[in-house]
């Protein structure tokens, strides 16, 4: 195990994984990779159960952990009323408010608890929306986080979280200090014989959002942590934005008011090109990638299997891969894209 | 971090700037798709000549009674968009609410092999709605019916086959323009056409009939005899008018062949945000249905008035029966009795006869190059389900080809069409690729009845589970009226020889297509096990406490 210099986190141990390399699975690791869930806390749920469902010996969450949508819940005397779905809803007792804020929370929106006034103030105050927006994203990943801990048995279970474009920079320290969670941002994190380097920044997008870089940055950064892997056989990428022009990266084509073009019948490459040098000229054994939503697949760029399972979280599905590796060949014996 | 704000003076909701929360595709975009599937001009008018085979059936009664039973299809389809958006359509459904092997069968079947039938009845459609009447209006008669030949339909299925397929490997980036130009060109074209029926009588139609059908055919008086040989060879055509209900109701079955299509842009929506989805997804389609249905009764109306309904009726009977009469009746107008080559013989001016018939082809340009757009879909899917080699999904590198899905939907469409062409009896099964797609639907529709029960959760998030009439929830009653609609036509297919599909070699072919796609699961399954995948994993739900 070896920590990126300069960086102190708990990372998964060689003990961690020492018991992976199972005798019936020909000492083969079994990995689960999903991407992608924002906010939705059912996708959470399940993504903490499916080392055990999966039997995977690791799991990791390639980014966008946060939700885009909050819903403010108003709190007048004697019950509370929010609009979900279109729907206007008047709850008048405690259950009931917690049943509306779960199923808000299921479909990755953030349940913000306000009175008459503070909604006012919320909608007429410059910056009051984006500092609750915030304070309730790290609310969420609190809890996210203390579930974590009983579900991945203290940390037993090897789970590597990243931030994604999408991803408040305020995530990175909260996941960092998680007792059973790694943070994989920048860093090469050795899991007994393979190497896992994670970037969650992408190429620019329309929405200009928090990790977003130019590709000749975007090389720059892959190539630094690209450069601590010791052997690149047995690396693995986990970055965010999938590799241009492969199928993964297919996104509607847009117009300027980001409305879908031609009925969404047009599709757009709009993965990053330094991503995709990378992985052509560094070959690891897998490249796990997300982001797009909708580009849901699997890419052979000669030794190196890329994926992006994509996501539809707001299904309350998990969408993943399955992986298992060989570390004496270094490579990815089988995969399966699940709907989990 | 910029938001938005929903709800106005008193917010409902707030939105940060993030990915992927693009605006839904436009109405109108969805209406024009849906305009474009339910294609009145392509697949409408060439269904209508087959009216003789339910020789008592109103058109216009079946297919305002289409037009309300489809809408609640329509209904259906979207409480499903609006529930599991953007994730594939009738295979994604199917497959999480029915069973993954179920979802591969139905997609398969309906929305992959056969697409493999559809290649040469667009083709044939090709060829009587543009070859024939245009080499027969610029003076070559000979050349005309050399296209109902079987080897011009063959040439003509192969020209659609490979149009098809290069559109695929460009993507659908410039098509996609040029369908909506296609769009407004041919409602041009159909508008020059209700205006010419409308100001010209029916003395003048007759006149001109007789005149351009001598110019080009050397046939005199061909509306007279028009009518005195279908009636010869035993067709009476019904008095215009609605009744009787019952044999109008039998037309429903063909229909469907144009129809049943509003929901083709099912897998594109995009991000849900709320019920304000349901209501744009379901205009969308709906408004598209109708226009198509509207469309269409203006069409019969302005033929009715003009042509006379007993002639239109008495022309398409004609045809077929000397279609299918190996030679021994033939039609005073050889070729198949286009109505848009008809209305332009009002004008005696050869340029504007072919331009009119150009225009109006470009009802089947904008739609036809959609052909294997959801076969490519199925394909991949399967393929990175693992149901498929992996190699069925690959793109080449340089060219951006999908090449081997390619050939899997290319290769058997040639065989298909070609069988198509050289074998008369094959051409009557034209029907069979309206019933496989309407079975696929059939367990979609039964998907959207029982998603409340099978997918609770799902369900009570769904925007669709908020939209009802009297209390009940109002998708999953359209559901149950959608498999009354498709087991109606299911029934009425399989067991009324009228529509060509109820032989045992179209149900063989049929039959045929259901045991393939159920092999190639098997095998998979089999196959996939023995290299330690377990399929059965794909959809299996993670427990969730």
């Amino acid at each position: 195990m070896r920590n990126a210099p300069g960086t102190c986190v708990r990372e998964p141990t060689a003990a961690q994984l020492s018991g992976c390399a199972k005798e019936g699975m020909g000492g083969n690791v079994r990995v689960f990779f999903a991407t992608d869930i924002h906010g939705s806390e059912v996708c959470w749920r399940k993504f903490l159960n499916a080392a055990a469902f999966y039997k995977a010996d690791l799991v990791v969450l390639g980014g966008d952990v946060t939700g885009k949508v909050m819903v403010p819940i108003v709190a007048h005397a004697g019950y509370w009323q929010a609009v979900v779905r279109g729907e206007t809803i008047r709850m008048e007792t405690r259950a009931e408010l917690e049943e509306v804020e779960k199923q808000i929370r299921n479909k990755g929106s953030y349940p913000a608890i306000v009175t008459p006034d503070e909604l006012t103030e919320l909608s007429g105050t410059e910056g009051a929306v984006d500092r609750r927006f915030s304070a309730e994203m790290i609310r969420s990943l609190d809890r996210w986080l203390d579930m974590a801990d009983g579900k991945l048995r203290g940390g037993d279970i090897p789970c590597v979280l990243n931030g994604g474009n999408d991803d408040i920079w305020e995530i990175d320290d909260i996941i960092e200090a998680s007792p059973c969670v790694s943070f994989g941002e920048g860093k090469a994190l050795d899991l007994d014989g393979f190497s896992l380097v994670s970037m969650g920044w992408t190429n620019p997008t329309p929405w200009d959002t928090f990790r977003e870089a130019p590709e000749d940055e975007l090389k720059k950064k892959i190539d630094a942590v690209v450069g601590q892997i010791p052997d690149l056989e047995r690396a693995i990428f986990n970055f965010h934005a999938p590799p241009y022009g492969t199928g993964l990266d297919e996104a509607p084509a847009l117009d300027a008011n980001l409305r879908p073009t031609h009925g969404g019948a047009v599709m757009k490459a709009v993965g990053s090109t330094a991503v995709r040098d990378a992985i052509n000229s560094y070959q690891p054994m897998l490249s796990v990638h997300g982001h797009i939503h909708e580009s849901r697949g699997i890419k052979k760029m000669g030794r190196t299997l890329a994926i992006n399972p994509g996501s539809v979280y707001g299904d309350g599905v998990l969408q993943g891969a399955v992986l298992e590796l060989n570390p004496k060949k270094g490579k990815v014996t089988k995969y399966l894209l699940v709907n989990g | 971090m910029a938001t938005d704000a929903i709800g106005g003076e008193t917010p409902t909701l707030f939105l940060r700037k993030a990915t992927g929360l693009v605006r839904g595709w436009s109405v109108r975009d969805s209406m024009i798709y849906a305009v474009l599937a339910t294609n009145v001009v392509t697949l409408g008018i060439y269904e209508f000549s087959f009216q003789s085979f339910i020789p008592k059936g109103q058109l216009i009664t079946s297919i305002l009674v289409s037009g309300v039973w489809v809408s609640f299809l329509v209904i259906a389809y979207a409480g499903l968009i609006v529930t599991i958006p953007r994730a594939g359509g009738d295979y994604v459904w199917q497959s999480r609410i029915l069973g993954s092997g179920l979802g591969f069968v139905m997609a398969a079947t309906g929305w992959w092999f056969i697409l493999w039938l559809w290649a040469p009845i667009y083709g044939n459609i090709l060829s009587v709605e543009l070859f024939q009447p245009l080499w027969a209006t610029l003076g070559d008669p000979s050349g005309a019916t050399w296209f109902a030949t079987k080897t011009g339909i063959f040439v003509v299925s192969v020209i659609t086959i490979a149009l098809a397929g290069v559109l695929v490997s460009l993507g659908m980036a410039g098509y996609a323009r040029i369908q909506k130009w296609c769009f407004y060109a041919g409602l041009v074209g159909f508008a020059v056409i209700v205006i010419l029926l409308l100001i010209n009588s029916k003395a003048n139609f007759i006149s001109s009939f007789n005149t351009e059908a001598h110019k080009i055919f050397g046939v005199s008086n061909a509306y007279g005899k028009t009518n005195a040989l279908a009636v010869k060879n035993g067709y009476v055509s019904p008095a215009f008018g609605f009744t009787p209900i019952g044999a109008s109701m039998l037309l429903i079955p063909m229909m469907m062949f144009y129809l049943l299509w509003p929901n083709w842009g099912s897998t594109l929506y995009g991000e849900i945000r709320g019920a304000s989805d349901f209501k744009r997804v379901f205009a969308g389609m709906f408004s598209g249905l109708w226009i198509t249905v509207i469309l269409s009764v203006i069409f019969l109306l302005v033929v009715a008035k003009t042509f006379g309904n007993a002639f239109y009726n008495n022309a398409n009977a004609l045809y077929w029966t000397a279609f299918y009469s190996g030679g021994k009746v033939s039609s005073p107008i050889p070729i198949w009795p286009y109505p848009v080559m008809f209305a332009g013989w009002l004008v005696h001016n050869t340029v504007f006869q072919a331009v009119l018939i150009l225009l109006m082809a470009l009802w089947f340009i904008g739609w036809v190059g959609t052909l294997f757009l959801s076969s490519t879909r199925v394909i991949f899917a399967a393929a990175f389900d693992r149901v498929l080699p992996d190699r069925a999904a690959e793109v080449s590198e340089k060219r951006k080809v999908p090449f081997y899905s390619l050939i899997l939907m290319l290769a058997p469409a040639v065989i298909v069409s070609a069988v198509y062409a050289y074998n008369l009896t094959f051409e009557t099964y034209t029907l069979d690729a309206t019933l496989v797609i309407a079975v696929t639907y059939l367990f979609s529709a039964i998907a959207v009845v029982l998603l409340p029960w099978v997918k609770p959760d799902l369900w009570r998030a769904s925007p669709a589970s908020r939209i009802k009439v009297l209390g009940v929830p109002l998708v999953p009653l359209a559901g149950v009226v959608t498999i009354g609609l498709l087991g109606y036509n299911l029934y009425e297919w399989l067991t009324n020889s009228a529509y060509g599909v109820n032989n045992h070699d179209s149900l063989y072919f049929m039959g045929g297509m259901y045991v393939l796609a159920i092999v190639v699961y098997v095998i998979a399954r089999i196959v996939r096990s023995r290299q330690g995948i377990d399929l059965g994993l794909i959809n299996k739900e993670i427990p969730v406490e």
